[in-house]
């Protein structure tokens, strides 16, 4: 991010003058060429898989030597694959179940990092504890038990059970502690005196405030709800409550399947968040760095 | 909140001892908000992340009957699982799988990170289309690769055709340990998926090193390649550790990918099944509970002695130097 600012900045600078080869051009040329090879690496598989998604023919035979250009394009794998499956279902639940983690995610990490930053209170050292020792429990370790539970509490194939695992958690937690402790004390002093209760000084003054840090934590939770599939493929076995990536798990690996369809659904299900990080790229790559946390 | 204000200020207004009643009962309200605020996400916590956490240890000592009855197993389970030699297989699996990520990503984004770092212009494209498999959920990057690794007329055997090569791999059609088997396969799925990450975290790093480290640098005459290695490494190392760390758990955790390219028994011959699979196949399709939940705390203690490690051993000198 700072070396585009800094660049920006030192051509605005620059007195005008015509466009030379910089003095390091031979190595300069080279690592362009090799960062453009790598990167044309990374798109293939994308392309490939594109192109093989509208071609008719790639569910009969599929040419020896790939191409990356469809020789005879159709939409048909995409009516195949959304007339087989009904993926707008697939959305909704996708849509409910990320909104609905994320809401609830932002909300409670915020109101117990702003009392963990901002309160005094008794035992708060040792209830940050019990938050923060939520980050050295991997969920892997406690799916079973807490399938078990779901099932209990009668809550198989429903939303409540992708939905109440990931309200709370130690890391947003944290990260919203450190966001709150920078606000100076002595604004949310001034609304106190002002008689503004403790939950409408968080609305009003300190949800505002770190907005930020907010923003990054959604997109993070986004990122970890809308791909997570260990947890559906659990808990859901209607075929009605499948969320995009659980339904494309288990469409691509339902035998018979042909490529152009299972490729076709694949793009039907990933293009949603590949367009909406073409948009947001800047602020997504620095979410992701940011936290060190990885989706 | 206003129609609550009204009777505190006439309690206030009172002398003696309901004045001082009415503080000490405002005090307890201003540490009460406090608790209210943090009921709530600790109920869930506790609930959902607590409860299920402690049932896994003790159901890894128990065993359940055929109906609510339970007795009490020792150490039973967990002899069964270190006897179990599909266990070891999913743990070797895992390991393997996380070294060789590893091993090829780290030094691949370093490379890479470095020469975005030097290239004058351009170099923000290119991130967001060495970061685009992040966003892409690790079903859709394995269903893409199991047709691209198909060896009749997948992508990566239809280039080494054009290229000239006659004996294409198997690939993921191929249980054996080997360069061109399925473990090699899924690495290099890994590998794809992952780089950008990685090539991001450490530009950031390389970003972080002060420019008059360099200048000085270069005053004595240093080379560009002892600049690299004598500045550039060296101030890398917390970015690496890290990596390595949140890699390493990552890495133990993997599941959704290996699913989708051979089920929950990792095929094929259970090449790829990672621990987590394992976990998954013994508590859902073999109902065995305990033994998942002995696997489960064998991993857990893993994932936690990684971390240590890696915080203690090797992190705690920056945190030392820091304060």
């Amino acid at each position: 991010m700072t070396d585009i600012v800094q660049s920006a900045k030192t051509t605005a600078t620059r007195p005008a003058r015509r466009w030379r080869l910089p003095q390091d051009w031979p190595s300069q040329f080279l690592s362009m060429a090799v960062l453009a090879l790598g990167a044309a690496i990374m798109l293939l598989p994308f392309i490939w898989m594109l192109t093989t998604s509208l071609s008719r023919k790639a569910n009969q035979s599929m040419p020896r030597i790939p191409s990356f250009w469809p020789t005879d394009p159709s939409l048909f794998n995409y009516q195949v694959a959304a007339g087989s499956l009904p993926i707008g279902q697939y959305y909704l639940n996708s849509l409910i179940v990320v909104g609905l983690t994320t809401v609830g995610y932002l909300f409670f990490s915020a109101i117990a990092g702003y009392a963990f930053a901002k309160g005094r209170f008794p035992g708060k050292t040792a209830l940050f504890i019990v938050f923060l020792s939520t980050l050295f429990i991997p969920f892997e370790t406690r799916m079973i038990p807490l399938y078990h539970q779901m099932a209990s509490l009668g809550l198989t194939n429903t939303y409540w059970a992708l939905i109440l695992p990931f309200l709370a958690g130690g890391f947003g937690t944290f990260l919203m502690r450190q966001a709150i402790s920078s606000i100076p004390d002595e604004l949310i002093e001034a609304a106190r005196i002002d008689g503004a209760s403790e939950f409408r000084i968080f609305i009003q003054i300190v949800a505002p405030l770190c907005a930020p840090t907010l923003a990054t934590l959604a997109i993070l939770n986004i990122i970890w709800r809308w791909n997570d599939v260990l947890w559906p493929l659990l808990i859901t076995s209607d075929r009605n409550l499948y969320t995009v990536t659980q339904g494309l798990a288990l469409a691509g690996r339902a035998s018979g399947i042909k490529v152009g369809v299972a490729l076709a659904t694949a793009v039907m299900a990933i293009l949603p968040v590949i367009v909406a990080y073409l948009f947001l790229q800047r602020f997504v790559i620095r979410s992701v760095v940011s936290s060190g946390v990885k989706g | 909140m206003e129609p609550k204000s009204p009777p505190s200020r006439q309690d206030s207004a009172q002398e003696g001892f309901g004045s001082r009643l009415s503080r000490l009962r405002r005090r307890f309200r201003g540490t009460l908000v406090w608790y209210s605020f943090l009921l709530p996400p600790l109920l869930l916590i506790l609930t959902f992340i607590g409860y299920p956490t402690l049932q896994t240890f003790r159901q890894s000592f128990f065993t359940r009957g055929m109906g609510t009855a339970e007795s009490f197993a020792g150490l039973d389970h967990y002899g069964r699982l270190l006897t179990n030699t599909v266990f070891w297989g999913a743990l070797g699996n895992t390991v393997l799988l996380g070294v060789a990520f590893l091993g090829i990503v780290i030094p691949l984004a370093a490379a890479l990170a470095s020469l975005l770092n030097r290239v004058k212009r351009g170099s923000a494209p290119l991130k967001v289309i060495y970061f685009l498999p992040q966003l892409t959920s690790s079903v859709a990057v394995a269903l893409m690769f199991n047709y691209i690794f198909q060896p009749d007329w997948g992508l990566l055997n239809g280039g080494l055709r054009a290229a000239g090569v006659t004996e294409t791999p198997l690939w993921l059609a191929d249980p054996r340990l080997s360069f061109t088997g399925s473990r090699a396969a899924a690495t290099l799925l890994a590998v794809w998926a992952g780089l950008g990450y990685f090539i991001i975290v450490i530009l950031a790093g390389l970003q972080s090193i002060p420019r008059d480290i360099y200048d000085a640098a270069a005053l004595d005459g240093a080379n560009g390649m002892q600049t690299w290695w004598h500045i550039t490494l060296p101030s890398l190392r917390p970015t690496f550790i890290f990596l390595i760390m949140t890699g390493t758990v990552d890495a133990l955790a993997r599941f959704g990918d290996l699913w989708t390219l051979g089920g929950p028994g990792g095929a094929p011959a259970r090449s790829l099944q990672s621990v987590v699979m394992f976990m998954f196949q013994q508590g859902f399709e073999s109902g065995d509970v305990s033994l998942a939940a002995a696997a489960a705390v064998v991993f857990f203690a893993i994932v936690l002695a990684v971390t240590a490690v890696a915080f203690w051993g090797f992190l705690g000198r920056e945190f030392r130097a820091v304060r």
